[in-house]
């Protein structure tokens, strides 16, 4: 039986792939009734494992692994609890409403800055004196933050990153990080922040397969108040980073068009 | 001899129904999903290359004209994990493309499905918005 259903499931499946195959036009022509959407088959790949939270030897979660997601990529506002808005400063909103799509520093090879993640893998390294975040993309760069109980520097240089520490909160990483630059783009639709940002990372690893990131946003320079925004990645078992250098033939800027708009 | 590899059912699914776009840009800033267009011809060049692997073929109209079209596919990354390789689509193969059109007018289009002369399918779901997308 259960056999059976999973059959007429697979079924359902093969007979709407080939639905959407069949929407073709004569060599040349356009066919406006047949909408076509881009698939995200590197966040697909093999069921999310479960399974508890693995642990150090010292008691504290084991973050380490290759994830995917755990950050806005389309828009900002798709991490805010129900019922809640960005509390967006009216000059900020000008920012926001003038950027264009072509100018996403993302789409220019440039890093996503915080809390933004690329829509490709990435991996937390864990040592004893700090926590490494390594992006395959985009752009091929990494974050690391100070877990030897440093304070941050009076008048950190701004960055792409900014500069980060950690400490455990039960079971909970904080990353605490100030010393950014203004230059990166929280999504696709261009929210923006200042020099004056302040991000809090909470990040939670609430089973084998799935890593919490509630991030609380305080820039006082771009919001009327600080907000906060979770993102949860998935563990993507059996993966390794690979190479991607974005900056190689990047020929798509010359051809984006119009405001600056989630995907 | 060429190698063409047949493309994993499951992933050929997934690939087409899914719905999310996955770019290092904003996919519909750059290509209209609603216009689709289906394009015959050669191979002539091929770059595996970030942050999208592309083609390019030459598609000649009723009249004869030939155009080179850029065709842009994900990330080698990316279509490395659905099992494809560098050397899955080569210069030379008879290719039937159905892509999204570019938005600016140019001979640009992000490819949905490729598939041989022979009838083989060798990329599929470009998934190339998104964000770097």
């Amino acid at each position: 039986m259960k056999t059976r259903f999973v059959c007429v499931g697979a079924l359902a499946l093969l007979l709407f792939a080939v639905s959407l195959l069949a929407q073709t036009t004569p060599a040349g022509q356009t066919n406006p009734q047949a909408p076509f959407r881009a698939g995200s088959p590197a966040l697909l790949g093999p069921p999310t494992p479960t399974g508890a939270t693995p642990r150090l030897p010292n008691g504290k979660p084991d973050l380490a692994g290759v994830w995917s997601g755990g950050g806005p990529v389309g828009d900002l506002a798709d991490g805010l609890a129900k019922g809640d808005t960005i509390p967006l400063l009216p000059e900020a909103k000008r920012v926001m409403d003038a950027r264009q799509s072509k100018d996403d520093p993302e789409a220019n090879c440039l890093p996503t800055g915080i809390p933004r993640i690329a829509p490709y893998p990435w991996r937390i390294v864990q040592t004893p004196t700090h926590i490494f975040f390594l992006f395959e993309g985009n752009i091929h760069s990494y974050r690391q933050i100070f877990m030897d109980g440093r304070k941050h520097p009076d008048d950190p240089d701004p960055t792409w990153y900014g500069h980060s520490i950690g400490k455990w909160e039960d079971d909970t990483l904080v990353v605490d990080t100030v010393g950014f630059n203004d230059k990166f783009w929280f999504d696709f639709r261009g929210h923006p922040h200042t020099e004056k940002l302040h991000t809090i990372e909470r990040y939670t690893r609430t089973d084998l397969g799935h890593l919490e990131n509630k991030v609380t946003i305080d820039d006082p320079g771009a919001y009327s108040r600080p907000f906060t925004v979770t993102f949860t990645a998935r563990l993507r078992p059996n993966e390794e980073l690979m190479e991607y250098i974005c900056q190689e033939n990047n020929q798509d800027v010359k051809h984006l068009t119009g405001p600056a708009r989630r995907p | 001899m060429k190698v063409h590899m047949a493309l994993p059912l499951t992933v050929a699914l997934f690939a087409i129904s899914a719905t999310t776009t996955l770019a290092h840009h904003s996919f519909a800033s750059e290509y209209d999903a609603d216009k689709s267009v289906e394009l015959k011809g050669v191979v002539t060049r091929v770059e595996w290359t970030n942050p999208h692997a592309r083609f390019y073929v030459d598609v000649k109209d009723e009249n004869g004209q030939v155009t080179n079209w850029n065709l842009e596919l994900a990330s080698p990354n990316v279509l490395v994990r659905q099992g494809w390789k560098r050397t899955s689509l080569q210069v030379g193969d008879q290719v039937t493309v159905n892509a999204a059109m570019a938005k600016d007018g140019s001979s640009m289009a992000n490819a949905r499905t490729v598939v041989l002369a022979d009838g083989r399918r060798v990329f599929a779901g470009s998934g190339s918005t998104s964000g770097n997308q």
